[in-house]
């Protein structure tokens, strides 16, 4: 059995193939990070259901997204905030996203509306009007 | 006798062979992220104005949304015992389903009256956003919720 021989191009050519192997690593290194990162700030809550609920604005607003899980721990991206802090929080993303800026509240549907409350009530002393409430639009 | 092919680097066949495992990362990426999707729930919102008179910033209150004070609908979500308990206008209703039909007779007459949520504490959200539903599916445009300020 002859043994495969392998002739080596003439032409010094440009190997390709490591670049294509780097470019792709990177590619899926940049890609699943990123799709950590997005999981990091989607905690998993059982949201209220609500069948009005609308699709995001094509072009959406600034926004601060406010998790509050069912025993009324309050998440502000991916990190557990005290409810004194919220307020500050809020006045210093108002600062910097501008007046235009919505607060999104992802609340368990199983936590109580007291838990909320402090939230709202953050948004308009540090005056923002719109908030608006994640939901399901069918039970899952 | 098996002929083993032999591996030219001028030839079209070397080609193929290279781009094959390049060919097989892009279909396993585009298997992960339709299978990734596939499984995300997808959300919606609920968009809501708040409105309050109280604020510590005075810069924040120069444009607060305008309240009108006229014949608001007011419904009250009690927590009795492990289950809700609504009255609207301080009419006692059982079901959710009775409110609903209230609130759609109450639409029909003045769908621009403001209509305020007030919630007890240990109601849970679900009840709240539920309520909160049905006043938009009725067509009432102003829904407000009332927050103690403590």
């Amino acid at each position: 059995m002859r043994n495969p021989v392998i002739h080596r191009s003439r032409r010094a050519g440009f190997n390709m193939t490591p670049m294509i192997d780097v470019v792709f690593l990177l590619i899926i290194f940049f890609l699943v990070s990123s799709h950590l990162a997005r999981q990091e700030l989607r905690l998993e809550l059982p949201l209220p259901v609500a069948q009005s609920g609308e699709d995001d604005p094509a072009v959406p607003a600034p926004r601060v997204t406010i998790n509050v899980d069912a025993e009324g721990n309050v998440t502000v991206g991916g990190r557990a905030v005290a409810m004194h802090e919220i307020g500050e929080q809020l006045v210093t993303a108002r600062r910097e996203l501008g007046d235009t800026m919505e607060v999104r509240i992802r609340g368990s549907r199983l936590t109580e509306y007291g838990a909320v409350e402090p939230v709202m009530l953050a948004c308009t002393r540090a005056g923002i009007w719109n908030v608006s409430y994640a939901v399901w639009r069918q039970e899952h | 006798m098996v002929r083993i092919p032999s591996r030219d680097a001028e030839s079209d066949g070397d080609i193929d062979s290279t781009m094959t495992p390049m060919i097989d990362v892009v279909f396993l990426l585009l298997i992960f992220f339709v299978w990734t999707a596939g499984t995300q729930i997808v959300e919606y919102m609920l968009p809501g104005q708040l409105s309050a008179e109280t604020g510590n910033l005075p810069a924040n209150l120069d444009n607060p949304p305008p309240e009108q004070d006229f014949d608001k609908v007011v419904i009250r979500l009690r927590w009795d015992g492990g289950l809700p308990d609504w009255s609207v206008n301080d009419q006692p209703l059982e079901t959710i389903e009775e409110v609903a039909t209230m609130l759609q007779s109450l639409a029909g007459i003045k769908p621009d009256a403001p209509l305020v949520i007030h919630p007890d504490s240990p109601v849970p959200l679900g009840y709240v956003i539920e309520l909160f539903d049905e006043s938009r599916l009725a067509g009432f445009s102003k829904v407000s919720f009332a927050v103690n300020q403590e």
